[in-house]
């Protein structure tokens, strides 16, 4: 052979491992994953599905925060415990258990309750990528979410009650590089060629090929050509349904014929009138992508400012010189039929001029850290080269604190009104789990725990909730049977639903942790028996 | 734990739940969630079934399994975690296939409820089967990625598995596969046929030599091979005179067959006479066929022509690959030259023959398997389908890719998997407490619909599709084939085994009453190699088709149907459940409900088992019987070329979502089948993933917990 042979790429135990999950967020989303250390606040049966599904796919470490002995009811409610545990401590009993499910990840665990912590050790919080929570009292609630806000942690609160399930996301800011679109259209510029693109699509004379060069030359040089010829005749490009039609037909005429006058079979040809809907349009800027340079956050960078509004500032700079108003050049070319050759010259030149964009842009972020007088290492270029290659899908999430819910001078109260009025909404939930956070605060109880005060405990939930309305302006609940659910809930668990919603909310915490992916915005009610579901933006 | 849940619960339900048996079919990652989730609720009586064993690659969401397990029965180990939380359940585990048939209708009707946990089509098929002909009430469910459904299956009530026609899966024709590759999956495909012809089970079909039977080769145009049996012989001819002297040596002998393979010591026989020298090998794959290829002159006419590799001077630099090459990887994810697929080649060869030579001494004629997570495996078919896409100008793939698209790869997560079994587990209360009407089907998104859903419910239980030719009173289904070419075997295997998931049919010719096929060994094998018109089955002809191990009775009615063209992409035959599809789609009304199109998660496929699969964007029905897109230049019949016409045009929708724009095209779409509508305004992902050029498959579920496949024979020795 001519070179020594290489050996045979190694798979680790750990890429087999994650082989399934790396196809969905990439090697660079397991890395921020083992990067990540999470939070859980109560290890009751829902917190552990929710640990569960965050250790099995890696999470880097985990702490519990849980200052409750295991009971019978825990027992019940959670996988993992069996009934040697009870009496002992919940934090470090499912500390336990769930590292034996994967022994890549570190957990640890205090066992101390959450109000103690905030008013102990104020810090504690500061180094967890996100903090979950379930159970949480509505005090600490809200003495949590000030915290985090404050420091800027996403929070999510969970709450799995009876047939009902519930979850909060709150996050100060979240940005977000990679959000997946649904349908991302390619990046090829054929109405603003690039200067070396426009040069090898000038050397291409489509009428001199043999034909065997004809029918293998990549689709996109065939549309720029006669992209190229429509705009010269009509100095504008193909703008609706019947000038496309147009240009497709133009297109279907240079398909060559053969001796008997019958057109060859020529599918590049064919993927050329295909791709005129995607890759026929103006190049430019998505609005979206223009509120997030042109937010303050952007303009004025500080000396704290994160990578991605530095990277995002750099960006803005490089629109503004040597890119033209044009975001940096993605570089992927679609797949094509093609001969290597051809595809390869055209994908090279795609390459060169996206790795010379993204070059820009770096040097543009190395000046920024310079002049925010910050290392030049802590950015990475290739943070800059994903940003660049994800540019214009990028997303801002600005969300809301939490315990502004719980003022009445905060809260949304408007958007709580409004959706009462319509009978079909779940909001109504919303108002009762609200109700039953109340009730908890005054009885220090769940309304129905104890099976001889469900129908005292009936009204004063109606109390509890009519003093809520009553705050935020709202009149009475058109109908009490949720009350009386709630009620028969008694507070209790469900398996089920805790392991629908702890699935729900380890997703939530993989997008934080990930950047991928837009988060729920921002409040998700699910009811199990009829298998509605709702999000509302608090 | 069910005192827990006493208020909770109604009392009916609670003693429901007591008393119950329930079956889970799959211990992969969805039968995990699910069996932690009954047991969690008080269910005491519980049987899991599964054929497959613990890999590695699902410790990332099967969490009743851990490291140690690997290689052990996932059904066994299942039930072993699960107790050791919860001695006091009662749970039986079977490491079965649930296609045997030990597992008949006693024994599905000992259960209140059965709950799918599956991965591939042929076990879903078959169960769903099972569970409407013994009447109990089946939950079906699957996931994909960030995506899954769970639904109800019950005797007429809900749709049925099979009510809706499910995507065909893709195939190739064979010139395709072993001359003219066009694609990086043409080579996948090869590469994978490759591994079986030297390490795995011998199957004719999948020859890797150049096909001398292309019709292509003759030079003609291909109007004039319509009958392609009148042309072989031609063709057989000229190939023959074409033979060089060059290409003629060693092994390769002049003699075609009638399948148009040269006959020659077979593959298999020649990698062990030269005891698997990867020189040799390398040799004769990529430099001496690929000249013979090369000497089929009228192949490379309009087509740039192959070059053959020489061993010794491999290319070193890395090519281009058809994906984002800025996209920092993995060591997976990188492009390999072809002198490192070359070396990788030649190590993943010596260790597979040194694997196929343990398994032999063992027990011999056994074979391996191809399995996408055997590193070996995986590497030599990487390898190969880069070599082979080098040599005729095809972009080349990551391994990561290539394992994606020749493993059918369903990313999986354990996020998905819990909410899904979360879902299931809702559905079977609704079940016990005998609110069916109550079991919508429920499909999970990755992103939230128009209506801010992320959990989308149908408004109602869907009903059965009345011509449903499994669970209609008199289940009915019309064969297009050519009576004068399919034999009895092909109606066998192809047709009511691969296609309609018989397990053991027996064939009767209505009002004739001659058994054309048995399910008892030794009655009608001397049938096999006759065509359909020699056993007297015509165009009009009725078969009662009878599987008794599925209690399936269906009525096929044959319908004459001249068989494609070799070049054609169209299938041999179409199985329809009603005539009217076989009609111009414009005139079909669709029996499909148009409200499943609210997010629907593609029916997964077998990832083992087959090459590829088509999502089911594209128009129902018989879409995946109407040839693809590709111009040819016969003008078959009319109605192909109606079908065609519509067909394309859909295609330029999938692609976009713009609206305006394609108004006209949308009409013809919409006027012709109602339920294409959403699909086509609201474009899927897999369609724009950026490295899926072929279409990866995404199943109901896992990728592993095969507790079918009855093909399965033997995992390779690791
Ligand atoms: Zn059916």
């Amino acid at each position: 052979m001519a070179s020594p042979a290489p050996k045979s790429p190694e798979q680790s135990e750990k890429n087999r491992k994650y082989d399934r999950q790396l196809r969905l967020w990439g090697d660079h989303g397991q890395a921020s994953l083992e990067g990540a250390h999470v939070c859980l606040i109560n290890a009751t049966g829902l917190g552990t599905e929710i640990l569960k599904s965050l250790v099995l796919p890696g999470i880097g470490a985990f702490t519990i925060v849980d200052g409750k002995k295991i009971t019978d009811e825990d027992i019940g409610a959670n996988f993992f415990l069996d009934s040697e545990s009870i009496s002992k401590s919940r934090a470090q009993v499912a500390t336990q258990m769930l590292l034996e499910l994967n022994p890549d990840v570190r957990g640890d665990y205090v066992d101390e309750g959450p109000e103690q912590i905030l008013s102990n050790s104020p810090d504690f919080f500061n180094n967890f990528a996100v903090v979950v929570a379930t159970a949480l009292p509505e005090k600490a609630i809200i003495l949590l979410s000030k915290k985090l806000w404050e420091l800027d942690i996403p929070l999510i609160i969970c709450r799995s009650l009876g047939f009902v399930a519930h979850i909060r996301v709150q996050v100060r800011e979240h940005t977000v590089i990679e959000t997946h679109p649904d349908n991302e259209n390619p990046d090829l510029r054929l109405d603003k060629p690039f200067e070396s693109l426009k040069k090898h699509m000038d050397s291409i004379n489509l009428e001199e090929m043999d034909l065997k060069d004809h029918s293998h030359l990549p689709y996109s040089i065939i549309l720029y050509k006669y992209l190229d010829k429509w705009v010269t005749e009509h100095g504008d490009l193909p703008k609706n349904y019947k000038e496309k039609q147009e240009l497709r037909e133009s297109i279907r005429s240079g398909i060559r014929i053969d001796e008997h006058g019958i057109p060859i079979d020529e599918e590049n040809f064919e993927e050329a009138m295909r791709a005129v809907n995607t890759c026929v349009s103006r190049t430019t800027v998505p609005s979206g992508v223009m509120e997030v340079l042109n937010d303050d956050r952007c303009i004025n960078l500080t000396a704290k400012s994160s990578s991605f509004w530095i990277i995002a500032k750099a960006i803005r700079d490089f629109m503004e010189n040597e890119g033209l108003g044009l975001l940096p050049l993605k570089g992927a070319v679609p797949d094509m039929t093609a001969d290597t050759e051809k595809y390869i010259a055209l994908q090279q030149i795609y390459h060169k001029q996206a790795v010379a964009d993204a070059e820009a842009v770096w040097r543009r972020t190395l000046q920024l850290l310079r002049q925010l007088g910050r290392s030049s290492d802590s950015i990475s270029e290739k943070d800059v080269k994903l940003f660049c290659r994800y540019a214009g899908d990028i997303h801002v999430e600005r969300g809301s604190c939490i315990a502004d819910e719980y003022d009445s001078k905060t809260t949304n109260a408007n958007e709580i009104a409004q959706s009462l009025e319509n009978p079909e909404s779940m909001m109504v939930y919303y108002v009762v789990l609200r109700g039953v956070e109340k009730f908890q605060a005054e009885y220090n109880s769940y309304p129905g725990e104890f099976d001889d005060h469900v129908e005292p405990d009936i009204v004063k939930l109606k109390s509890c909730i009519s003093k809520l309305l009553g705050e935020w302006g709202c009149g009475p609940l058109a109908k009490d049977d949720y009350v009386h659910e709630f009620c028969r809930y008694g507070g209790s668990e469900l398996h089920s639903v805790s392991a629908f919603l702890g699935g729900l909310a380890a997703q939530e915490t993989i997008k934080f942790i990930t950047n991928q992916y837009k988060p729920i915005h921002n409040t998700f009610i699910y009811d199990a028996v009829t298998s509605n579901s709702a999000t509302f933006a608090f | 734990m069910a005192a827990s849940i006493s208020g909770v619960f109604s009392e009916s339900l609670q003693n429901a739940i007591l008393q119950c048996k329930v079956l889970i079919v799959g211990a992969g990652g969805i039968g995990c969630e699910i069996l932690k989730n009954l047991v969690m609720t008080g269910f005491n009586d519980i049987e899991i079934i599964d054929l497959d064993t613990i890999d590695v690659s699902n410790l990332n969401r099967q969490f009743l399994f851990h490291k140690q397990h690997v290689g052990k029965s996932k059904a066994a180990v299942a039930k072993e975690t699960a107790l050791t939380f919860n001695p006091d359940v009662k749970i039986v585990h079977y490491h079965d296939s649930i296609t045997s048939s030990d597992y008949g209708l006693s024994f599905f009707k000992k259960f209140t409820l059965v709950m799918n946990a599956l991965d591939n089509r042929a076990a879903r098929n078959h169960v769903n089967r099972m569970c409407l002909a013994a009447d109990v009430p089946l939950i079906e469910s699957g996931t994909a990625g960030y995506e899954g459904q769970v639904e109800l299956i019950k005797k007429g009530l809900s749709q049925c598995y099979e009510c809706t026609p499910k995507a065909a899966q893709k195939t190739f024709p064979g010139c395709t596969i072993r001359n003219t590759p066009s694609e990086p999956i043409h080579c996948i495909v090869w590469a994978k046929h490759l591994f079986n012809q030297l390490f795995g089970e011998d199957d004719p079909d999948q020859d890797v030599s150049p096909d001398t039977a292309d019709p292509e080769a003759a030079g003609k145009q291909r109007v004039l091979f319509q009958k392609w049996d009148f042309n072989v012989f031609g063709v057989f001819n000229e190939i023959l005179f074409f033979l060089p002297d060059t290409a003629a040596e060693g092994a390769l002998q002049n003699e075609s067959n009638d399948k148009g393979n040269v006959d020659r010591v077979s593959t298999r026989g020649w990698a062990e006479n030269c005891d698997y020298d990867a020189e040799k090998l390398f040799t004769k794959l990529f430099h001496d066929d690929i000249k013979y290829l090369l000497s089929m002159d009228n192949l490379w006419k309009k087509r740039r022509p192959p070059t053959p590799l020489d061993w010794s001077y491999l290319p070193d630099g890395v090519a281009g690959c058809s994906k984002d090459t800025m996209e920092s990887g993995l060591k997976d994810q990188q492009q390999w030259s072809i002198a490192k697929c070359g070396s990788v080649f030649k190590e993943a060869v010596a260790n597979l023959s040194k694997a196929l030579k343990t398994c032999q001494e063992t027990s011999p004629g056994d074979h391996l398997v191809w399995d996408k997570d055997d590193q070996n495996a995986m590497d030599f078919v990487a390898a190969c389908a880069n070599i082979r896409a080098h040599i005729f100008g095809i972009p080349q793939k990551t391994r990561f890719d290539i394992k994606s698209m020749a493993g059918n790869i369903i990313p999986a997560i354990a996020t998905t998997n819990a909410i899904i079994a979360g879902v299931v587990v809702l559905h079977a209360f609704r079940i016990l407490e005998h609110n069916l009407k109550a079991c919508r089907s429920v499909y999970l998104r990755l992103k939230m619909n128009h209506r801010n859903q992320l959990l989308v419910p149908e408004k109602f239980v869907n009903p059965p599709n009345p011509k449903c030719y499994v669970c209609a009173p008199t289940p009915q289904a019309v064969l297009a084939a050519d009576t004068t070419k399919m034999t009895i075997k092909e109606l066998d295997e192809t047709v009511l085994k691969a296609r309609l998931n018989m397990i053991a049919p027996d064939v009767m010719i209505d009002g004739k009453g001659i058994v054309v096929i048995s399910s008892e060994e030794g009655e009608t094998e001397g049938n096999n190699e006759k065509t359909l018109e020699q056993v007297g089955i015509r165009d009009g002809t009725v078969l009662k088709v009878d599987d008794f191990h599925q209690n399936y009775s269906l009525t096929v009615t044959v319908l004459q149907r001249e068989q494609p063209s070799v070049k054609d992409e169209s299938p041999d035959f179409l199985i329809v459940a009603d005539d009217e599809d076989l009609k111009p789609k414009e005139d079909i009304t669709i029996s499909e409900k148009p409200s499943t199109s609210n997010g629907k998660v593609e029916k997964v496929e077998d990832d083992d088992d087959i090459d590829i699969v088509e999502t089911e964007i594209s128009p129902s029905t018989s879409e995946a019987d109407v040839p693809k897109k590709r111009k040819t230049e016969s003008p078959t019949n009319n109605t192909i070329n109606k079908k065609r016409k519509v067909e394309t045009n859909n295609q330029h929708d999938d692609d976009v979502c713009i609206i305006e724009d394609d108004r006209e095209v949308e009409k013809v779409a919409l006027s012709v089948l109602p339920a294409i509508e959403e699909k086509i305004l609201t474009p899927r992902k897999y369609k724009s993933l950026p490295d899926d050029d072929c279409s990866i498959v995404y199943d109901g579920n896992e990728d592993q917990s095969t507790a079918s496949s009855p093909k399965r024979s033997k995992q390779l020795a690791k």
